[in-house]
């Protein structure tokens, strides 16, 4: 690992700022520039950055940002935008708020590389993400259904998975 | 664990690439410190076996003491339920409730959906009741329904209710082998207030004052029975019959003072009032209630004795130098005039009774035994107290109450009779009101505020009371 | 030259250890675990799909079923996330009372916690029963505040539900008194026991740099020496005003784990003193009176997190301007924790499996949501 000793996070006037400085000299590649005219709903002021090049970023940010916890990842179906949204989420070890790491995909797509090879705190999150959403992490070695049994049809928090009617016990919707 | 299982124990199935993660090795830790626990060894071999004995054997010794003192450790705290119980707190929430006034009957609940639109299970399903006559909605429920066994028991609905219709109780004895008993019906989760009062009793003191008034407001918006819990019903037809029984005793007796009125036999006339305060108190009445009650009813005795004498009554009443400055109470205080003097023209008409002027008198003067009219006493009439919507109901049952009289007087020809004192406003038939000119049914809409009803009632009152004086004279 | 064959056997569904219904698919060579692989799911009822039709405040009483032993850690962090998005400020007394909540929470959790593993070693019943007697009594307390055990549902945004009972403090502080005795029987009874340093030194142990890979969080993380707590990282409500001690392990097995829980209480009963020495001067009211209970917070996320009794607890929510969330996840400390358990048992033996999951912590009702 190459960093000496990581800088303090909450020093920092804010991660997300220097997050985006740093990818735009480092990885250029990587960053995502949205349109200034997206709706409200999917509009951010994390960084987003292309699915392909998430690896490298979250390398990226363990090695030399120190953000070495990832806490969170939460998947978000915004089907009347076509795209879902993953949103990762890295805390210091050190102490300091969160460090947000946006990916989106396509609805008909959503294709995501697995972390699982740089972090293994990503297994039961992306496993999760599958299973209630659909989204494919390649490279995972387990990415099973978590919650649903495994011949479940279907992703059942997408937001047009049939809220009613089951098809299980033959009252299909 | 010797060096070697620890690494096997670390082979992972699927080698990350990357397994450390660069880790800070001091965190930043303000107001205190990491502390690392320490790893303690017994100091012989068995010790601490015998340490941990010691500590059972301890709390053996001492569990022959009954323990009441929670700083204590040790000891038998055990409760013998179900012979004994430990008291509930008051916040205790189990099932919802439904309250109903111990007094009238009448339900709190005036399907507002409150409740039934914030349940997080949607558990709570109810219909609002209708008027039989008119179809409009009224503010009552006719049915309500809680599914008891998919209830959370979060507390939602007693909390949003505005109301304080819905409560929480305090019963938690609910296992049943009936499954279907658990979806419960209005009757059976109607319980009186006092019994809520009963487990929990801040919180109803702190709910009490808004709850009333605002059961005041919906009472008159409720025809006939509606809204009246079913098992009140029986109990108050009973309390009804007992009273108008008392009233037909009562009556000739004070029709025999007023001059051209058919005498009949005569009873006491403190007779009745003691039996009105008896078949009050049978109830498990609220004071408050019970007063409001009281009072509406003297109000309207007092207006209905108005009726035959207050052409001067009235107009000194309303040129009482403070003329009410907002509009609303004006405009009541003159519709209070007109009518009396309709009344008194009426009354003058049919038998050319001599009226009287009388200097005013406050209200809390009136004497029952003064005029042998107003057979209830009347101790509780301070007007300083009465609340605004009771003051306000006092007016409207007054002014009913005179219009009656009026077609009484007219048709018979003769002093008024004490035909209906006790009826409720809602049940006066407005058909019967051709002689009263004053457009009374618009008085309740009417966005009269308190100081003006309450005004009104109070020249109601004093005029009712010198026609009183001048008819006695 | 004898020859062993791999044997697969299931621990769980329906299994007294396993907290739950939770199933461990293991792969036995003999007695040595070769392989486990978690199964999840038997309690999943899509409690994230559930909030999405439900309003934000009809949420508050689904948290309590997340982590039903902790209702009132859910609570919190809901209603901070909750104000996060919607800009809804806390007086100063609501935050006290929150506090002085979620850490009688800890200590009932952590009394509950260790009870339940040394339960798992096979010391059954009576370590348990000295465990959570004095948690009846703090279950008391949450009883007379919000009128229910565990599904207390306390928090509104913007504060609590309501003022601690004039009764409160006294029992609260005749509590305090019985809490250090009650700590220091717990640890002669177990600390030093044989069997119990037998059962747990040295198995399941979780080195720090894998754990922090793995993302745990909680005693867990701590027992693996770093001194990560939320409250001191990234102090939310008003825990930046109390003196405490965040107490870690150094080898990172079930041992630490223990001994870190047992510490925590002591931590947690610290801050409830200063929390009683303070709350008097506390100003404000136990809810913010402008905060509307039925919010409609303008479009948007908010992460907020809490260091709930058994780690991180965080809750992600998108806003569509609507009354209901656009999005609503919960990030649950029990299922997280459940990351590295394959790895920390692999070598142990079977029964060693159960002691491990004891020592995480798990909660079905959270890990399956």
């Amino acid at each position: 690992m190459a960093s000496t000793s990581p800088p303090l996070p909450n020093a920092r006037p804010s991660p997300r700022d220097l997050l985006r400085e740093q990818l735009a000299t480092v990885l250029p590649h990587a960053l995502v520039t949205l349109p200034d005219d997206l709706p409200d709903l999917i509009r951010t002021a994390d960084v987003v950055v292309h699915a392909d090049a998430l690896p490298e970023v979250v390398q990226f940010v363990i090695d030399h940002l120190g953000y070495g916890l990832l806490s969170d990842l939460a998947a978000v179906d915004y089907v009347e935008h076509g795209l879902f949204e993953l949103v990762y989420r890295f805390y210091s070890i050190g102490g300091g708020g969160d460090l947000v790491i946006k990916v989106r995909v396509p609805r008909d797509q959503p294709d995501v590389p697995s972390l699982m090879a740089i972090l293994p705190a990503a297994m039961l999150h992306e496993r999760e993400a599958y299973d209630l959403f659909g989204i494919r992490f390649i490279g995972h070695p387990n990415l099973r259904r978590i919650y649903m049994w495994d011949e479940f049809e279907g992703f059942p928090m997408r937001k047009d998975f049939p809220k009613q009617g089951d098809n299980y016990i033959g009252e299909g919707a | 664990m010797s060096n070697d299982t620890l690494t096997h124990s670390l082979t992972f199935t699927e080698a990350p690439a990357a397994l450390t993660v660069v880790v800070d090795p001091t965190p930043q830790i303000a107001r205190g410190s990491a502390v690392v626990v320490e790893r303690r060894r017994p100091k012989a071999a068995g010790w601490s076996l015998l340490q941990g004995l010691g500590v059972v054997v301890d709390h053996w010794r001492k569990s022959f003491r009954k323990l009441d003192d929670t700083t204590q450790i040790a000891g038998t705290f055990t409760t013998e339920y179900p012979e004994e119980r430990l008291p509930l707190p008051e916040a205790y929430r189990n099932m919802p409730i439904l309250l109903f006034d111990d007094a009238t009957g009448h339900e709190l609940c005036t399907s507002c959906f409150q409740c039934q639109r914030i349940c997080p299970p949607q558990v709570i399903h109810m219909t609002q009741a209708k008027d039989p006559d008119t179809g409009k909605p009224v503010p009552a429920v006719s049915e309500f329904i809680i599914e008891y066994d998919a209830c959370m028991s979060c507390g939602f609905c007693a909390e949003v209710c505005p109301f304080d219709a819905i409560k929480m109780d305090h019963n938690f004895e609910l296992s049943t082998a009936d499954h279907s008993s658990l979806t419960v019906h209005k009757t059976d989760l109607l319980r009186p207030i006092s019994y809520y009062q009963s487990i929990a009793p801040t919180f109803w003191a702190e709910a009490e004052a808004s709850a009333y008034k605002k059961l005041e407001t919906n009472k008159k918006r409720r025809p006939a029975t509606i809204g009246i819990a079913p098992q009140m019903l029986a109990q108050l037809k009973a309390a009804h019959e007992l009273r108008d029984d008392q009233q037909e005793a009562t009556m000739p007796t004070t029709a025999v003072a007023s001059a051209p009125a058919p005498a009949t036999s005569s009873a006491a006339p403190p007779a009745r009032s003691a039996a009105l305060a008896a078949s009050a108190s049978d109830l498990p009445t609220d004071k408050a209630a019970r007063l409001a009650a009281i009072r509406a009813r003297n109000e309207a005795k007092a207006a209905v004795q108005a009726a035959p004498a207050t052409a001067s009554a009235a107009p000194a009443a309303s040129d009482g130098g403070d003329l009410p400055t907002d509009k609303a109470a004006r405009l009541a205080a003159i519709r209070a005039r007109n009518e009396a003097k309709k009344a008194a023209e009426q009354a003058a008409a049919a038998e050319a009774a001599p009226t009287l002027a009388t200097p005013d008198m406050p209200p809390t003067d009136v004497q029952p035994a003064a005029s042998e009219q107003a057979a209830p006493p009347a101790p509780t009439v301070p007007d300083a107290s009465l609340d605004e919507k009771a003051a306000r109901l006092a007016a409207i049952r007054a002014r009913n109450e005179a219009k009656k009289a009026d077609e009484q007087t007219a048709a018979a020809g003769a002093a008024p009779t004490l035909a209906t004192p006790d009826v409720p406003p809602t049940d006066v038939p407005p058909a019967t009101s051709e002689q009263a000119a004053p457009p009374a049914p618009a008085v309740p809409d009417a966005p009269l505020d308190e100081k003006a009803a309450r005004l009104a009632a109070i020249r109601a009152r004093n005029a009712a009371k010198k026609a009183a004086q001048a008819e006695g004279e | 030259m004898i020859t062993t064959d791999e044997l697969q056997i299931n621990i769980g569904p329906q299994h007294p250890s396993t907290h739950g219904v939770f199933r461990m698919l293991i792969t036995v060579d003999g007695e040595t675990v070769v392989n486990l692989e978690p199964v999840f799911g038997y309690l999943h009822r899509n409690h994230e799909q559930l909030a999405e039709v439900n309003t934000y405040l009809q949420n508050m009483p689904y948290t309590d079923r997340l982590d039903y032993f902790n209702s009132m850690a859910n609570n919190h962090a809901y209603a901070l996330a909750v104000e996060k998005l919607a800009g809804i400020e806390v007086p100063e007394r609501a935050e006290y009372i929150r506090v002085l909540m979620v850490e009688l929470t800890r200590i009932l959790n952590h009394a509950g916690a260790v009870g339940f593993m040394i339960n798992d070693m096979g010391a059954w019943q009576t370590p348990l029963a000295f465990g959570i007697r004095e948690r009846e009594k703090i279950l008391d307390l949450f009883e007379l505040v919000s009128g229910a055990r565990m599904m207390c549902n306390y928090f509104r945004f913007g504060g609590v539900v309501r003022d601690l009972p004039d009764d409160f403090i006294p029992r609260l502080k005749k509590l305090m008194v019985a809490m250090p005795a009650y700590i220091d029987e717990l640890e002669r009874l177990l600390r030093e026991n044989e069997i119990l340093l037998a059962r747990s030194e040295g198995i399941g142990i979780l080195p720090r740099e894998v754990a922090v890979s793995y993302g745990v969080t909680g005693p867990v993380l701590r027992g693996s020496g770093i001194a990560y707590d939320i409250r001191k990282a990234e102090p939310y409500s008003i825990y930046d005003r109390f003196d405490f001690d965040v107490p870690v392990g150094s080898v990172g097995d079930v041992y630490d784990r223990f001994l870190v829980r047992i510490e925590e209480m002591r931590q947690s009963r610290r801050i409830l003193e200063q929390i009683i020495e303070q709350l008097p001067d506390a100003s404000g009211g136990h809810i913010n009176p402008k905060a509307r209970q039925n919010v409609r917070p303008p479009v948007g996320d908010a992460y907020a997190r809490i260091e709930s009794p058994k780690g991180e607890l965080g809750f992600y929510l998108v806003s569509d301007g609507s009354t209901k969330p656009y999005r609503y996840k919960v990030r649950a400390p029990s299922f997280i924790n459940l990351t590295p358990l394959g790895d920390m048992c692999r070598g142990y033996k079977v029964a060693d499996i159960v002691v491990i999951l004891g020592s995480i912590d798990i909660v079905m009702g959270e890990v399956d949501r």
